[in-house]
């Protein structure tokens, strides 16, 4: 066939279909596509992400209809070229969609091990509808220094994509998840999920900056082994409605999850931020560090759990989430929760949300500076022990300048 | 040109309905250091805060001119731009946000473009050393985590660095130990000894007056339930330090009674 094939819609069986036999059915089996399509028809919208009361933004009225679910000129994953040493090493970076026929063995010990779709609703579309993603291999005890980058830009469809990332005992690399979405794209629904086997250290960074019309409804997942240690840092900066939902599990004694948020919802954006570390093994430990803004009418959310299972004694788990509301129509629900059924464990958690102190701008207003300007700068100081988590400078920046124009934006209005 | 000096007159001031301030008269001259001393409550802070424009103090007359230019109903940013400094008693922490991104951003705001970059770092390094500081003190935020004394240094360094003409020293010696005042003393003479700093005319607000040790004061008020109740010379301080705020209660009230 040479034309250019149209576009399928919706997400229906008779989409899948077309789905499939356009793509083949990649590295996901076809029956468990259709299966994950029936689950998603299936289950029930947690009320919790589907939202309060007071709540502009519903994903119980999310209409995929008319949405273009699969055109092959639509999307694009940017990956960046390995470096020759990199390759000798054996790091893999593939598409997804050619993993299982290109690295079988590797791409089965690693996928499904940190997801589990089967009573999750979005999971389960992101499944079935898999159209883009990554698979990114770290064979045991190779280090790998350059940052990994993994870029996806949906422009006039739906972007279903799937990362999978799988570190070997011993293995040590960053990577960083780009997501951009244009003006055109109306829905991304993804997957991550992280395998980290014995003593394997996995920085991972997520920036987040959609259009202003964009829903995204995200799941990412990580598994850690003995002495793992991950370190997460997203930015939720864009998108109309951005769900995000995190789960990391310590399976192992030594299993360290360090956990950095920070999101903004400006104009009239909505983000919907969740985080678990789940302790399964004694000696586990995990620290999550939240910082959020609202801006104009933007309404966010995050619910923080920790949960520690009963047999992993001497669990240490942190949360501390702040949340700075730079309007009167901005909102922020800040839920933090604890659920410890070991009792030898050390658990904190803390949560504030608050305007900017009127201390802070006399003290800075005082040395000269505009009441504009010392709100802006305190603002974004507020940001800075997040964005100090992440890694690279030049991300660090990028994101800096992102936040500093949310400050700016006041109320103006985003279109979806 | 016209009249010169940090000028108060008949200011009253207070906090939500109260009234603290009832009617203070003050001039501090270019190049003089005056010290405003007086117990807790006397209105010392209220001062302070009033002249700077703090949101919470509610002006109820007076003025406060800064060399013939009114600074009352201005915002305090325009206070600072008249070359207006307050050293706070107790400075807010800024978390996230430099100590050099601050001073930099301030002095930037007030005046700009003055000091190339290699001129502004050659500056803060060399009021670093007089503060007994070292370079790591600019990476850390504002105020956040520091002990008493390293505020106060904070304060001093920022004196230093934005060349203000007038300033006002609110309780800088409280909760110091004898090190930290000492710095504090050495950075304030060392200001006053320079070109640039030998023109500021300070307002030294205290309660003990072992900070007088360190600055010499040419002119000291006594401050009690808003209003200043004597004034004179550096030797004021020494019956302060001798004999209490008590004595000067007494004169006080025989002389109304």
């Amino acid at each position: 066939m040479s034309a250019r094939p149209t576009a399928v819609h919706g997400v229906t069986g008779a989409s899948l279909d077309a789905l499939i036999e356009r793509l083949g059915a990649g590295s996901i089996a076809e029956k468990a596509r259709r299966d994950a399509l029936a689950r998603f028809e299936e289950l029930p919208l947690r009320q919790a992400i589907r939202g309060g009361r007071n709540w502009k933004r519903d994903l119980a009225k999310l209409d995929l209809s008319a949405v273009a679910t699969f055109d092959p000129a639509a999307a694009e994953l940017d990956v960046e070229a390995l470096s020759p040493v990199a390759r000798r090493a054996g790091v893999t970076i593939e598409r997804f969609s050619l993993a299982l026929e290109r690295h079988r063995a590797a791409f089965e010990r690693a996928f499904g091990r940190a997801v589990d779709t089967r009573d999750d609703k979005f999971a389960s579309l992101a499944l079935a509808f898999q159209n883009h993603g990554a698979f990114i291999d770290v064979p045991a005890g190779v280090v790998v220094d350059e940052p990994l980058v993994v870029g996806y830009e949906a422009r006039d469809s739906a972007l279903f994509p799937y990362t999978l990332i799988a570190l070997g005992a011993g293995a040590r690399a960053t990577v960083i998840e780009r997501l951009a979405a244009g003006d055109g794209a109306p829905f991304v629904c993804g997957i991550s999920e992280l395998v980290l086997d014995e003593r394997a250290e996995l920085v991972y960074a997520v920036d987040q900056r959609a259009a202003d019309a964009t829903t995204l409804v995200m799941t990412r997942r990580a598994v850690l082994a003995e002495g793992a240690r991950l370190d997460v840092a997203s930015a939720e900066l864009g998108g109309a409605h951005s769900v995000s939902r995190l789960r990391a599990t310590g399976l192992a004694p030594g299993a360290h999850i360090n956990v950095t948020a920070l999101f903004f919802s400006d104009r009239d954006q909505h983000v919907d931020i969740e985080t678990e570390s789940i302790h399964a093994a004694g000696n586990t430990a995990s620290n999550t560090v939240v910082r959020s803004a609202g801006n104009g009418h933007g309404q966010g959310r995050y619910f923080g759990n920790i949960k520690i299972l009963a047999d992993a004694h001497g669990a240490e788990a942190s949360l501390r989430d702040d949340a700075l509301l730079l309007s009167a129509g901005a909102h922020i629900d800040s839920v933090p929760a604890l659920e410890i059924a070991a009792n030898d464990v050390k658990a904190f958690h803390g949560a504030t949300v608050g305007a900017i102190s009127e201390d802070e701008l006399f003290y800075a207003e005082s040395r000269g500076i505009a009441r504009a300007d010392a709100e802006r700068m305190i603002a974004l100081g507020f940001f800075e022990p997040a964005v100090s988590r992440f890694p690279l400078e030049a991300l660090r920046e990028e994101i800096r300048s992102a936040i500093e124009r949310k400050i700016v934006s006041g109320t103006g209005g985003v279109t979806a | 040109m016209s009249e010169r000096g940090l000028h108060i007159a008949g200011l009253r001031s207070g906090v939500a309905g109260n009234d603290i301030l009832k009617g203070i008269d003050l001039d501090v001259q270019p190049g003089s250091v005056h010290a405003l001393m007086g117990p807790n409550g006397s209105g010392k802070s209220t001062l302070a805060f009033s002249i700077a424009g703090h949101p919470s103090y509610a002006v109820a007359g007076g003025s406060v001119t800064l060399d013939g230019e009114e600074l009352l109903g201005l915002a305090p940013d325009k206070r600072a731009k008249a070359g207006l400094f307050l050293s706070f008693q107790y400075p807010a922490a800024i978390p996230g946000v430099s100590v050099a991104n601050f001073i930099r951003t301030a002095r930037q705001a007030l005046h700009p473009d003055d000091l190339t970059p290699a001129k502004f770092r050659a500056l803060i390094f060399e009021q670093l050393d007089v503060l007994g500081m070292d370079a790591a003190f600019l990476s850390r935020y504002v105020n956040d985590g520091f002990s008493g004394g390293e505020k106060k240094r904070l304060e001093m360094l920022q004196l230093a660095m934005l060349s203000p003409k007038y300033a006002v020293l609110d309780e800088t010696d409280s909760g110091l130990d004898v090190d930290a005042l000492r710095a504090v003393g050495q950075s304030v003479g060392a200001l006053r000894a320079s070109d640039a700093g030998k023109e500021i005319g300070f307002l030294i607000i205290t309660h003990y007056p072992r900070i007088l040790q360190h600055i010499a004061a040419d002119h000291v008020h006594i401050m009690m339930d808003g209003r200043i109740v004597k004034s004179g010379g550096p030797e004021l301080a020494n019956v302060i330090e001798r004999e209490g705020y008590d004595r000067i209660r007494e004169e006080v009230a025989a002389s109304v009674g």
